[in-house]
């Protein structure tokens, strides 16, 4: 479970988050939406200790991640996968699987066999470099090697970016299926409003660094508003 | 005072030739002041002043670093030397010119392949050439005098200057002070042109460059010529003070060329205040003065001069400076200057 | 064969290749070093000289060879670790040339400091080898034992060094660290500790580069300058960021060297290592064996 408590971020002269609060419970998927430069990244960011908030307060379960460093963050069980999803172009898929597995005290073949069992595709290209594969299976491979190392929550930055609409598609059913097999809390922050209120179950919509609206993924999509100003979706 | 900021802005060329000719006017007045040895000290001061302000000019300006431009000093230095022993007639700025000219275009084969290089290629690569300097000259004894070097005459006055000494010194009174009048005019008209080079087009391109080179390049400036530009200039200037530093001292050894004078230029640099002109004039002083810095050292710490660890004290308070300037205060003594002006201007303004 | 081992050619490429072998060593760590933190290390030869003083000085108080050689490495670790954490942390998001200035304070520091501290006693360092040459048929081959335990201990470094890096998982680390360092503390890799790590084992490497180059010579200060300068170009011409190209091309900076040294003269050779840096920038400034890797979206 995450909790975020008014959370406000300041880069220099620019407010990129403002008294930010919602959380994000276990076995649930909590949908962040907004425009491009809304602070969805952001948010992911303070919350992995990256960027530092002005003040407010960040938990997990009842731990305050508050002045941890990132991989202490990290090695509380918190998953991120970046936006552009930070695959290690240089090593192989194998290798990318392994580094994510090293923080934890896992076991590294039979979180490879797990890891394969769920993306085949990266068992075929284990020894091949990421750098050679395609927007899908990067994101599978990002996927993955978050996933390797058994987190509780798993933060999502714009997994759809980039990929073709079955790829999306079926991106968000693995993540609609992990999130309930595994109990995970998953934030996923979203451009594609759309493919994100389909499998979430909480929302929350940022506009420019503020809370505009937060509920169930059901109520966020069902307001005309919300749909029109800031999701981006016209109503049928 | 009015008139004075209105001449700054209005003519810009005309104030800071007006503002170089008075400080330099004073510094030869001083010179009438001070002892043959101190206007000695002075003299080579001046000679460094010019390589540091155009060291400062390349990493405070253009973001790049040098380590090489005490073999371009060398190249200024033996250009210098052998033109001098077979032309004695020539006139000491035509000397002087033509190692400018000569430490410019060892400078320009230098940067034409490196320039499009960034920091830490280009200081490698000058540091390796200023390592080539001293075993080239070793290896053209017929050329360069090998470790032994090659010797010169001494700047002598002219009549009509030595004619306003007098006493039973007169004769070393006047050759000492004329040597530092010479080179503090050099280094007054090289600063000057310093100056203007800050506050040109080609200066301003510059910081654009240092700042963001990318974005430098979206505006139209063409990187690698700038980039090259800079370095050559740097190197026409440590031409000129190496040559200088020959004429004053009536000899060049290739010795006095090793890369410890390129890591003592980067020194003064730094602790004067990277990319000002009132920096590279301090780096000067503190060059003049570094063994009565060092000997005080020696005092305070009681540390025997004549020990080992005496010997090599100069390298170690150096060293150390140089490290805790760029860790501490990054903007040297011109910096720290005018912090405390700024503080000193805040604390009036409270009362 | 045995007129091949005593001919000219045949001493020269020996002598390169002991000369090579250090100073691919040296060029190794910089790379690493680079690689990791984006600094050229100005001072790794004084720095390894420095901790070669520290445990080879012993040697001239009857200490074993071998204990002043694992001495000499283990004060490298820890000068290289304190470097990292005091000298270069601050530094870190400072303009590029804020590292390069504190690093060449740093070697003209060392480079004070160590004749400050062991006076130059001109004493040689004994070798635990014998240095008289092979014979092969009354004529000498340019190998002895002594030189065969230096290019042993320098190839064998490396090929350590090479293991390291691809096949542990503290190398794995390093390289992630280095490559991707925000990736990498989302993954929960301490990537501070790991820079850290990095400079330890740049700087234990080039002590242990001192210790070659100090034995059967005397200590000095200034013994790795020149090989300092020469790893830099191997390095540069490999394009600073292959340690492969760095020992490629410090070997074969070290054959060039040897040969100029051999045919031409010995006060040439620092100016050959900077034309052929010209020249290999001149046709590829990014470096020979540097691999564009290119992302296909």
């Amino acid at each position: 479970m995450i909790r975020v408590e008014r959370l406000s971020v300041v880069y220099g002269a620019v407010r990129a988050l403002t008294d930010v609060s919602f959380g994000a419970p276990a076995g649930r998927i909590t949908a962040v939406l907004g425009a491009n430069g809304a602070g969805k990244t952001t948010l992911l960011r303070t919350i992995s200790g990256l960027v530092k908030p002005t003040s407010g307060a960040i938990f997990c379960d009842e731990t305050s991640l508050l002045g941890l460093a990132t991989e202490n963050i990290a090695r509380l069980g918190i998953g991120h996968v970046p936006e552009g999803r930070g695959v290690i172009a240089e090593f192989t898929v194998e290798e990318n699987l392994r580094l994510g597995i090293l923080a934890s005290r896992a076991n590294v073949s039979e979180g490879l066999a797990r890891q394969f069992a769920l993306f085949p595709v990266l068992g075929e290209r284990r020894k091949q470099y990421a750098s050679t594969l395609s927007g899908g299976e990067r994101q599978m491979l990002a996927m993955a090697r978050a996933l390797i190392a058994k987190p509780s929550v798993l933060l999502l930055d714009e997994p759809s970016l980039g990929l073709a609409p079955q790829v999306t598609a079926e991106m968000m059913r693995t993540i609609s299926e992990l999130c309930a097999s595994e109990n995970l809390t998953v934030v996923l922050v979203e451009q594609n409003a759309k493919s994100a209120l389909r499998i979430a179950h909480d929302a929350v919509v940022l506009h420019l660094g503020t809370v505009i609206a937060s509920g169930s993924a059901s109520e966020v999509a069902d307001n005309s508003d919300l749909r029109r100003y800031y999701l981006g979706l016209v109503t049928p | 005072m009015k008139w004075l900021t209105t001449l700054r802005d209005a003519r810009p060329t005309t104030s800071r030739a007006l503002g170089i000719t008075l400080l330099t006017l004073l510094a030869l007045l001083i010179t009438f002041r001070l002892s043959a040895l101190d206007d000695a000290k002075l003299a080579s001061g001046a000679a460094i002043a010019i390589v540091v302000v155009g060291l400062s000019w390349l990493i405070g300006w253009s973001g790049q670093v040098s380590l090489g431009n005490s073999g371009f000093m060398a190249v200024g230095a033996y250009v210098t030397a052998i033109w001098a022993n077979h032309h004695a007639t020539t006139p000491i700025f035509v000397t002087l010119l033509l190692a400018t000219g000569c430490g410019a275009l060892s400078g320009l084969v230098l940067a034409l392949p490196s320039t499009r290089l960034r920091g830490p290629y280009l200081a490698g690569m000058t540091l390796a050439f200023s390592f080539a300097v001293v075993p080239l000259a070793l290896n053209f004894p017929s050329v360069t005098g090998a470790s032994s070097g090659l010797t010169l005459n001494f700047l002598n006055a002219p009549s009509w200057f030595a004619g306003l000494f007098t006493g039973p010194q007169a004769t070393v009174n006047a050759n000492a002070q004329w040597s530092a009048d010479v080179a503090i005019v050099v280094a007054a008209v090289a600063f000057f042109f310093m100056a203007n080079l800050f506050h040109s087009r080609t200066g301003r391109a510059m910081r654009l460059i240092r700042d963001n080179d990318v974005a430098a390049e979206l505006t139209g400036v063409n990187l690698p010529r700038t980039r090259t530009l800079a370095f050559v200039i740097s190197a026409a200037y440590a031409g000129l003070g190496g040559s200088l530093l020959t004429l004053l001292n009536g000899s060049v050894t290739p010795q006095t060329y090793s890369i410890a004078l390129s890591i003592l230029l980067l020194t003064l640099m730094v602790l004067g205040g990277i990319g000002t002109l009132s920096g590279a004039v301090l780096g000067g002083l503190i060059y003049s003065y570094s063994d009565n810095l060092v000997s005080l050292v020696n005092k305070v710490t009681g540390v025997n001069p004549a020990s080992t660890f005496g010997a090599n004290l100069k390298g170690i308070v150096f060293g150390a400076l140089l490290i805790l300037t760029m860790l501490l205060a990054p903007r040297g003594l011109v910096g720290l200057g005018s912090q405390l002006v700024r503080l000193f201007a805040q604390l009036r303004n409270r009362t | 064969m045995s007129t091949l081992l005593t001919s000219r050619i045949m001493t020269d490429v020996f002598g390169g290749i002991t000369s090579g072998a250090v100073i691919a060593l040296v060029a190794l760590c910089l790379v690493i070093v680079w690689k990791s933190t984006n600094v050229l290390n100005f001072a790794q030869g004084a720095m390894g000289m420095f901790a070669t003083f520290v445990g080879m000085n012993l040697v001239f108080h009857d200490t074993n060879y071998w204990l002043c050689l694992v001495l000499s490495v283990a004060t490298g670790l820890v000068v290289g670790g304190l470097t990292e954490r005091v000298l270069i942390r601050p530094l870190y998001g400072k303009p590029e040339i804020n590292p390069i200035v504190v690093m060449v304070g740093f070697l003209g520091l060392l480079e004070a400091l160590v004749p400050a501290i062991w006076a130059s006693s001109f004493n040689t360092v004994p070798s635990p080898f014998s240095q008289v040459y092979f014979q092969s048929h009354g004529n000498t081959v340019l190998l002895s034992p002594f030189v065969l335990y230096q290019i042993a201990l320098a190839l064998g470094v490396m090929l350590v060094v090479a293991l390291l890096f691809q096949y542990t998982t503290l190398g794995l680390k390093m390289r992630a660290a280095a490559l991707a360092p925000e990736v990498s503390r989302l993954l929960g890799v301490r990537v501070n500790r790991l820079l850290t790590l990095g400079w330890m084992l740049s700087s234990g490497i080039g002590a242990l580069a001192g210790v070659i180059v100090s034995t059967g010579h005397t200590l000095d200060a200034t013994n790795l300058d020149g090989i300092f300068v020469s790893a830099f170009i191997a390095a540069a011409v490999g394009g600073l960021e292959s340690p492969l190209g760095a020992v490629i091309g410090g070997l074969l900076i070290g054959l060039a060297q040897q040969f100029i040294l051999n045919y031409w003269s010995a006060n040439l050779a620092p100016l050959a290592g900077v034309i052929v840096l010209l020249i290999s920038l001149a046709i590829k400034p990014q470096g020979i064996f540097t691999r564009t890797v290119t992302r296909r979206v």
